[in-house]
């Protein structure tokens, strides 16, 4: 069990947008969140990375609260949105800067990014460009790099199929199903690619849980069954 | 049409979600806005009296007319580096049934309304009605407007072709700095004089008012220009200040700090690479004037710090208050992904400290040129700038922890209000008044030195526990983390 979470709440005037009583995650498990706007899943993310402090409950990570130290932040990497790119950098400086907070060369990350010629499309590296001057598929593209850059242990990703073009959504699917022993975590708006990347799914609804279940060649029909009642 | 648009426009600014929050802020702000138009006003009546003032035995046209050129030549300056371009308002209308014409006009029109405009007006004016019109009669004086308004619209219009040419850079401005301190040096010791030249041409429009005209022509040119250059490229693309190819950058100079050193780096960049905090910067260059108005002989020769201490510790610590007053919230952007990062809070704030310091030396170093009026003036440079570094720079981040306004920093910074609260004007009072209360005693038992002495002292005793307060900081930071991250997700 690599995370935990524990009665976890967070609450808005007298709205509770996420209650989860109990929650566990296995290493190496691919988990999918889904469910409509407003079912809580970014503030539930949020939560996980420590970004929104929690009205009750906890997050624990390998068995630590993620409120309480920073250990967690060695093996955890995560892409939401555009607020965690620093925008008026160079994709590369912000490679390099990113691969510095783990310790990796300037070398290394070239050769890492080398591997992604072809996720990147030839239109992210030596483009010229600050990242804020991309469209938001390109951005969005040197979000879920930088974050497998770090060979994280954990990976957690919001919304990463939005605003990619059909291509490098099939590009992404093909990496993210590489990544062996890597817990991830992704919320998603499209049933299709969830349920082929993940080998778990998570429905929410108003913050609260509703089905958490194994994928088999069923559950596309069920959520879509679901989702259309 | 052109009414829509300026209501669209009227509206655009008082609908705007970012604008100065609370009803307190915004009164304050219409208050210093005032203030300014007043005091704008003030010099503009007091002129008679300013100018033999301050050239003594001089002639009081000869004075006015001198000063006219000198004064559109800075404000020449300022314009390349804070009139914005009316560019990005236009989007949504290209695309529907209006001509071009209508479009453009409405550009020009939007064009006028700055506050660059205005000034002059108010500074020449008064003193246009009150002497000139008795000395010279009426269509002199009318002459005399008529070219204070074409020189006006002639630098407007000239500044947005330049900026929309992309012609204009910031060493352009370094170097128009220089060039004007040159001439009023030269100036100064007797060799040119700008102001027998700006005298000269005025006085040739008091005696042949009719070539007052000349300048209204080259405004049409310049009007004509500008526009002709919109018609043929009516592409926002084209029209917003054309694209660099942009490239990484390293400051090997940091790479010496380690870590600390990296997100000094990160945030260097921050502030060269937006309008916003490069806007900030470079108004503190500007405030190296600053001294000029409270730097007089009679106060330097009497000693009297206490009264010049302000305007030092103003001058050597501005970029710490005009960019510190807003701190935090300039990475707001991407606050989130410095949350989530393997960043530690500590090297964070060690980095800000880390930038201040630099930023406070080198302005330091700049306003050292004043040791030319009084070396005197060096020492107590001396103190203002140990006393921001050591207690100004923990004033700032202090403050910063109760920040929670997000700011958009690729706006530009004059006259947005965006981000402002309650911090920022709190800012100022310990921020000055410390030094000022440590002077003070020594002031009134006549022991200046002594009292540049005390403040030095404190400002370094602070520098000594530097360690302490960014452990300080931090866990105050570390407490605040998640209002501050929500107040800059809105």
């Amino acid at each position: 069990m690599i995370l935990e979470v524990r009665n976890l709440k967070k609450v808005y005037g007298d709205k509770t947008v996420v209650n989860i009583g109990h929650l566990e995650i296995a290493q190496g498990e691919t988990i999918g969140l889904v469910g409509n706007n407003g079912a809580g899943k970014t503030t539930f993310f949020r939560m996980l990375l420590d970004l929104i402090r929690p009205s009750e409950g906890a997050v624990l990570s390998k068995g630590n609260d993620v409120k309480e130290g920073d250990g967690w932040k060695d093996y955890t990497a995560s892409f939401l949105d555009e607020g965690f790119l620093i925008d008026y950098l160079t994709p590369e400086e912000y490679f390099t800067f990113i691969g510095s907070l783990q310790e990796m060369s300037v070398a290394d990350v070239g050769s890492y990014l080398a591997q992604y010629t072809e996720f990147f499309n030839n239109e992210i590296l030596n483009s010229g460009k600050y990242i804020r001057d991309f469209s938001k598929g390109n951005q969005n593209k040197v979000g879920i790099a930088a974050a497998l850059m770090q060979k994280p242990e954990i990976l957690i990703l919001d919304e990463p199929f939005a605003n990619l073009d059909p291509t490098t959504q099939i590009r992404l699917k093909k990496l993210l199903k590489e990544q062996v022993g890597m817990t991830t975590f992704i919320s998603s708006h499209d049933l299709n690619h969830v349920t082929d990347v993940c080998n778990r799914i998570i429905l929410v609804e108003k913050g609260q849980v509703i089905k958490d279940f194994k994928t088999d060649e069923n559950t596309l029909q069920e959520l879509e069954s679901y989702f259309s009642a | 049409m052109l009414n829509t648009f300026l209501s669209h426009q009227w509206k655009a600014f008082w609908r705007s979600r970012n604008r100065g929050g609370s009803i307190a802020a915004q009164v304050v702000l219409g208050f210093f806005l005032l203030y300014f138009l007043a005091v704008a006003i003030t010099i503009g009546f007091g002129m008679a009296f300013l100018l033999p003032e301050i050239f003594k035995g001089q002639d009081i046209v000869k004075s006015f007319n001198g000063i006219i050129l000198y004064y559109f030549a800075f404000d020449l300056l300022m314009r390349i580096q804070l009139q914005e371009l009316p560019t990005l308002s236009i989007i949504p209308y290209l695309h529907l049934k209006i001509s071009k014409n209508k479009i453009i006009s409405f550009l020009n029109v939007k064009a006028l309304f700055s506050m660059f405009n205005i000034w002059p007006i108010l500074l020449f004016l008064p003193f246009i009605f009150i002497k000139i019109s008795v000395l010279f009669g009426a269509f002199a004086t009318l002459m005399y407007i008529v070219s204070i308004f074409s020189i006006t619209l002639l630098l407007n219009y000239l500044v947005l072709y330049i900026k929309r040419k992309s012609i204009s850079n910031v060493w352009y401005t370094g170097v128009g700095l220089v060039i004007i301190s040159v001439f009023a040096a030269l100036e100064y010791y007797k060799i040119i004089s700008i102001m027998s030249g700006s005298d000269y041409v005025f006085r040739t429009i008091a005696l042949h008012p009719y070539l007052g005209l000349i300048f209204t022509a080259l405004a049409w040119c310049v009007f004509k220009i500008n526009s002709g250059f919109l018609r043929r490229n009516l592409y926002v693309e084209e029209l917003s200040s054309k694209q660099e190819k942009k490239v990484s950058t390293d400051y090997a100079f940091l790479n010496r700090f380690g870590k600390v050193g990296e997100l000094a780096a990160l945030e260097l960049k921050l502030i060269l690479r937006h309008k916003r905090s490069r806007s900030a910067v470079i108004m503190g260059f500007f405030l190296l004037f600053y001294g000029f108005l409270f730097y007089n002989k009679q106060r330097i020769a009497s000693d009297s710090f206490g009264q010049m201490m302000f305007a030092a510790i103003f001058m050597t610590g501005i970029n710490i208050i005009t960019y510190g007053q807003f701190m935090f919230a300039w990475q707001s952007a991407h606050f989130d992904g410095i949350l989530s990062n393997k960043i530690n809070i500590r090297d964070f704030i060690k980095a800000k400290f880390l930038l201040f310091t630099l930023a406070s030396t080198l302005i330091t170093i700049l306003a050292s040129l004043y040791g030319f009026l009084s070396p005197k003036l060096l020492l107590l440079h001396a103190a203002a700038y140990l006393y921001n570094i050591g207690f100004g720079t923990v004033i700032v981040l202090y403050l910063a922890t109760f920040n929670y306004k997000r700011i958009d920093i690729s706006k530009a910074a004059s006259f947005n209000y965006q981000g402002m609260g309650a911090t920022q004007w709190l800012l100022m009072f310990p921020y000055a008044l410390t030094p000022i209360l440590l002077y003070l005693p020594f002031g009134l038992l006549k022991m200046p030195y002594w009292g540049l002495f005390a403040v030095s002292i404190f400002g370094i005793i602070m520098l000594l526990m530097r360690g302490f307060w960014v452990s300080f900081i931090a866990k105050k930071f570390e407490k605040q983390r998640y209002k501050i991250a929500e107040g800059f997700r809105e």
